[in-house]
């Protein structure tokens, strides 16, 4: 229940703070420079719906192991694009919580970042695997 | 008993398909809605970016003065530089705030290498903050500021936007400000006049959407970026000695 609630919320949050601002969400997916320009566009701008649809199901216990899917999913790409911006040598900030863009380089918060990511993979990797969980929607409609 | 065991075994042979229908149905639900917020969040974000530009765009295709492109800066210095001199690059939002303290630092400087042509200056005024700050303030200046290029006075309007930046970031730039710059800026008479309409009209605000989107394109995500012969320059590490140095170097 604490690896759903953890990665439930921090997807609401993270999809909350980008939603009313997506061309800024945009920018900061083309900042990892990873996407073609429009492509990054689309993605900054769908993410945080995925996001927040995902935690929220993820917080009320609904269909636990296809939304813990969907995070876990959501957290390698999330590895990806930070681990290849840092090896790229790139100074961005994440863009996690809203904002992103390059920053200076001693602002960069790679490594946190990774460890932050990699926990809530495994928060999701669990629930996949153990998704029946107490006080969860699942257990009283299933 | 015996009628109770049956019927408790027939209510979960009854419950078992139910079950599966009903997961089956709520994940149908989820999934349309979720697809039916990314389809709307998407056409509100593309929507929300390209109106403003989208009235002017059919009223002149027409670049300012001195750019160099549909989506490029605009020359501050043309025909000043020097054989062999480097082009400097220089990425501004008109609010934001470390692009004022740059000016205030190294405008001086930048400007007198650009007057004396050891640098062709290149000024892209970028406007994303706007998005940030919930307003259009930069593209305003931006669009106002290619107006002041048409005129001639591109880089004093830059620098008395920059000096009249508000000490609040997000407080904005009115229209009467706009145009109090243009007049610092040393655009009177019938010049005034045709920047007046060409503000009014829009007529640049498509070309300053593209200075933002090809800027981004180009790998610029940050505002103050400089760009000497297309290498980023350290900000961190940025002095006047180390710009000098830096010129030089790449002066051939």
């Amino acid at each position: 229940m604490l690896a759903r609630l953890v990665l439930g919320v921090v997807l609401v949050v993270a999809g909350a703070l980008k939603v009313t601002t997506p061309a800024v969400s945009a920018m900061a997916v083309r900042a990892y420079q990873l996407l073609p320009y429009d492509v990054a566009g689309v993605v900054g701008v769908a993410l945080p719906v995925v996001e927040i649809a995902a935690g929220l199901l993820l917080v009320l216990g609904l269909l636990t192991r296809p939304a813990a899917v969907v995070g876990g999913l959501l957290m390698l790409a999330f590895l990806v694009g930070i681990i290849s911006a840092w090896a790229r040598g790139l100074t961005i900030d994440c863009g996690c919580f809203g904002g992103g863009g390059t920053i200076a380089a001693a602002q960069t918060h790679y490594l946190s970042e990774t460890l932050r990511d990699i926990g809530l993979a495994l928060c999701a990797t669990w629930l996949v695997v153990r998704p029946r969980t107490a006080f969860s929607l699942d257990r009283r409609l299933f | 008993m015996t009628s109770g065991s049956t019927s408790r075994k027939d209510k979960a042979r009854a419950a078992a398909p139910r079950q599966g229908a009903n997961r089956a149905v709520i994940g149908a639900v989820v999934a349309v809605l979720v697809i039916v917020g990314v389809v709307v969040a998407v056409l509100l974000g593309s929507g929300g970016a390209a109106t403003p530009g989208g009235s002017a765009t059919t009223e002149s295709s027409a670049l300012p003065a001195g750019a160099t492109g549909p989506g490029g800066g605009i020359v501050v210095n043309p025909g000043k530089a020097r054989a062999g001199a480097p082009t400097l690059d220089l990425y501004e939002d008109f609010q934001c705030p470390i692009c004022g303290q740059l000016e205030k630092l190294f405008g001086p400087q930048i400007r007198s290498m650009a007057a004396a042509g050891e640098v062709k200056l290149v000024t892209h005024t970028m406007s994303f903050l706007d998005d940030n700050l919930k307003n259009d303030s930069s593209l305003r200046a931006a669009g106002a500021a290619a107006c002041a290029a048409d005129a001639g006075r591109f880089g004093q309007y830059h620098d008395a936007v920059f000096a009249g930046q508000p000490a609040k970031e997000g407080q904005g730039y009115t229209d009467a400000q706009l145009q109090t710059f243009a007049t610092q800026a040393g655009i009177t008479g019938s010049a005034l006049t045709t920047w007046q309409q060409c503000v009014k009209s829009g007529q640049h605000t498509a070309y300053a959407q593209a200075v933002q989107t090809q800027s981004e394109k180009d790998g610029v995500f940050a505002t103050p970026t400089l760009k000497l012969n297309g290498t980023v320059l350290d900000l961190q590490k940025l002095t006047p000695d180390y710009l000098t140095a830096q010129v030089k170097a790449a002066t051939k």
